[in-house]
């Protein structure tokens, strides 16, 4: 394959709009960031081009971009799950209880403990979701409101409001440096790429993944085809708790510690980087290495008011203001290519 | 998604538009020509609340007049989050070193999730005071805030009084996240104990937002009809107007921490005759003054500075009126200005 054939693929790659985007916005804030003085080295460090900035940015969207890759797969099956960040409450609460009842002899067990717990509970109250919007027929809108609260009820009641510490284990391993010096933790970046990946081989790659796009692009069409689409609702649901267990035992892990409160609200980040990378609220479309982008863009734009000294008041304003129009202009490219393949088929 | 790409990025390059803000440059004496800057981040817990804008008006003042006493300019960086989020906070610590920030000045909103962030930027040479809510397992150089502990104690002490040591009383905690509104009400128990004729009904939480509060206090009243006292670990529901009609000075006494321009006109009424005052400002104030006293002068911080609450009643309430206007507050009720002046 020529170079130029390879690089007229990536310009026409889905991911190409927001890498260039990303692209830009990191070379703008590099210009525009000034710099400081390292007092360690002495040497000159641009306020946002460097390596600690950097990794702290992709550590904040790490958390939001892995549930975002499963509330993506819940969106493409046309369906919503407002309770994610309850999910994550409960994963990690739990997490800090089962830890503080069963000490681990080793850090390994510890780890695996909590891994276990995490994924255990993200998963369990994700089918919990599916079955409920299957069983009761009705729509996952409502049910996952209410999950979203009984969840966080949950957590609140069986931590009493307490912030329950970590084991130093955890803590290690989330923020283990891999060899790129102190106080540089990779770990929670990594994770949030593998599962990305993870995410548009299920998707991309396999039977079941192609089952989701067709339950959302044409549910009536997948039920005459044959799919048995309460197991895939059931399945995305799953999936989706899952990753928000996930997330739950990474962020707990790098902040050393939970609470009932965590994650509140991040729901709403987590549905909008799915958006923004994409989605379709109404079904049959979106990637997950968009999510992932989408929660990096979203981060960056909030790491951008901070590194350009903007009033942060105004940072609710801006980001929903980016989302809608993102949004609109979204609907509004899909509205355009629909009426030129529609003239292109005359 | 190209669309939605490029309208998020104009999106961002329109908030972008407005030129970074300068560091505050000294107000008069220039600085000496070998002294290094010092930026110093604060992070209060959220930024919709009151109590941390007197903070921060605290600190840029002091800030201001160090400036000029050292000749070292000194800048305040805010980057406190819009509402109370510890994972968020420990973000912003992270960013502020990796900015080049010389020093950190914090109020935790969980201590748990800001031990690790707070020892990472001592690692990396940048020095963390907190104020208001400690982070008392961390690397902090030191803590300046009150005792909450005591200060509830002193709540029901005031309580207690009022009532002549009997009678129903209920306890408004807040937030039951809140290690430090824990420890208030954790003081309002023990006091209680000591009081034999007090009985307390319960104690009931609240989204920490003046409407909420006060809903909650009306709800409470009404299920428990023969409540006399209220003691209140905040002042959230002082802060509106509800209260004043709804509950009967002749039956109903409250004290609370705290005592903002809103929550005034219950000392002046008597329902609240007894109200004990952080002062927020200070909170700003003494914590950029230890830390210029850290690195400028190379001083020795106690790892504690305690700060004693005010206590506000009908006999001080002009002089703490006008201290709240010398602070900055802009929303001092007129009437309370010349209260006890001659």
């Amino acid at each position: 394959m020529s170079v130029r054939h390879r690089l007229e693929r990536l310009l026409r790659a889905e991911q190409a709009g927001l890498l260039a985007i990303i692209t830009l916005m990191v070379i703008g804030l590099s210009l525009a960031a000034g710099s400081h003085l390292d007092e360690a080295t002495g040497r000159t460090v641009n306020n946002f081009f460097n390596s600690y900035t950097l990794i702290q940015t992709a550590t904040d969207a790490s958390f939001i971009a892995i549930m975002a890759v499963g509330a993506t797969i819940v969106i493409i099956s046309g369906g919503i799950d407002l309770s994610v960040g309850s999910v994550y409450a409960l994963a990690g609460v739990s997490m800090g209880l089962a830890l503080r009842a069963h000490p681990p002899a080793s850090g390994a067990g510890a780890v695996l403990l909590a891994v276990c717990v995490c994924a255990g509970i993200g998963a369990a109250a994700g089918a919990l979701n599916g079955l409920l919007v299957v069983g009761l027929r009705v729509h996952p809108f409502i049910v996952t409101l209410g999950s979203m609260w009984i969840l966080r009820g949950i957590a609140f009641v069986i931590s009493k409001a307490e912030s329950i510490l970590l084991p130093e284990a955890l803590v290690r391993f989330a923020k283990a440096p891999l060899g790129l010096g102190a106080a540089l933790y990779p770990v929670p970046m990594l994770a949030m790429v593998a599962v990305a990946a993870l995410g548009a081989v299920y998707l991309g790659q396999t039977v079941m993944g192609r089952h989701v796009y067709a339950l959302g692009g044409n549910a009536e069409a997948s039920r005459f085809a044959g799919l048995r689409l309460g197991r895939i609702q059931v399945g995305v649901y799953l999936l989706a708790g899952l990753t928000a267990g996930v997330a739950a035992f990474l962020g707990s892990s790098f902040y050393g510690s939970v609470s009932c409160g965590d994650a509140t609200g991040y729901e709403l980040y987590v549905i909008a980087s799915a958006v923004v990378g994409g989605a379709r609220l109404s079904g049959g479309r979106g990637s997950a290495v968009n999510a992932m982008l989408g929660a990096v863009l979203i981060v960056l734009i909030r790491q951008s008011i901070r590194t350009l000294h903007l009033d942060q008041n105004y940072e609710w304003i801006i980001i929903g203001c980016a989302i809608v129009v993102a949004v609109v202009l979204d609907q509004a490219s899909v509205r355009f290519a629909a009426r030129r393949l529609a003239r292109r088929a005359r | 998604m190209r669309f939605a790409a490029v309208a998020l990025f104009c999106a961002a390059m329109a908030a972008g538009c407005k030129a970074p803000s300068a560091p505050a440059a000294p107000a008069g004496d220039a600085p000496r020509a070998s002294a290094k800057p010092i930026r110093i981040a604060m992070i209060a817990k959220s930024s919709t609340n009151p109590i941390f804008l007197s903070a921060r008006r605290g600190a840029e003042t002091a800030a201001r007049d160090l400036t000029l006493k050292t000749g070292v300019p000194i800048e305040i960086v805010w980057l406190t989050p819009p509402t109370e989020d510890g994972q968020i906070q420990a973000q912003r610590i992270a960013q502020a070193v990796n900015e080049g920030a010389s020093a950190i000045l914090v109020s935790c909103s969980d201590a748990g999730k800001l031990t690790g962030a707070i020892d990472d930027a001592v690692a990396r040479g940048v020095p963390v005071m907190t104020f208001d809510s400690d982070a008392p397992a961390s690397k902090r150089f030191s803590y300046y805030g009150v005792d909450d502990r005591r200060l509830g104690e002193q709540v029901m002490s005031e309580l207690g009084k009022l009532l002549n040591g009997r009678g129903k009383i209920a306890i408004l905690a807040g937030n039951q996240n809140a290690p430090n509104l824990r420890r208030r009400v954790d003081g309002i128990k023990a006091e209680a104990a000591k009081f034999p004729g007090i009985h307390i009904v319960g104690t009931f939480y609240h989204s920490e937002t003046p409407q909420d509060a006060a809903a909650e206090v009306i709800r409470v009243n009404n299920a428990y009809p023969g409540i006399s006292g209220w003691a209140m670990a905040g002042g959230w529901a002082l802060y509106t107007k509800t209260l004043l009609t709804d509950l009967d000075p002749k039956r109903v006494k409250i004290v609370a921490v705290d005592a903002l321009p809103p929550e005034l006109p219950y000392v002046e009424k008597g329902l609240a005759p007894v109200l004990l005052a952080q002062a927020s400002y200070l909170w700003g104030n003494v914590g950029v003054t230890k830390i210029v006293d850290k690195l400028v002068y190379k001083q020795d911080v106690p790892p504690i500075v305690s700060m004693d609450p005010v206590r506000v009643t009908i006999d001080t309430l002009g002089s703490w009126a006008r201290q709240l206007r010398q602070w900055g507050f802009p929303d001092v009720p007129e009437e309370y200005l010349n209260l006890g002046q001659r």
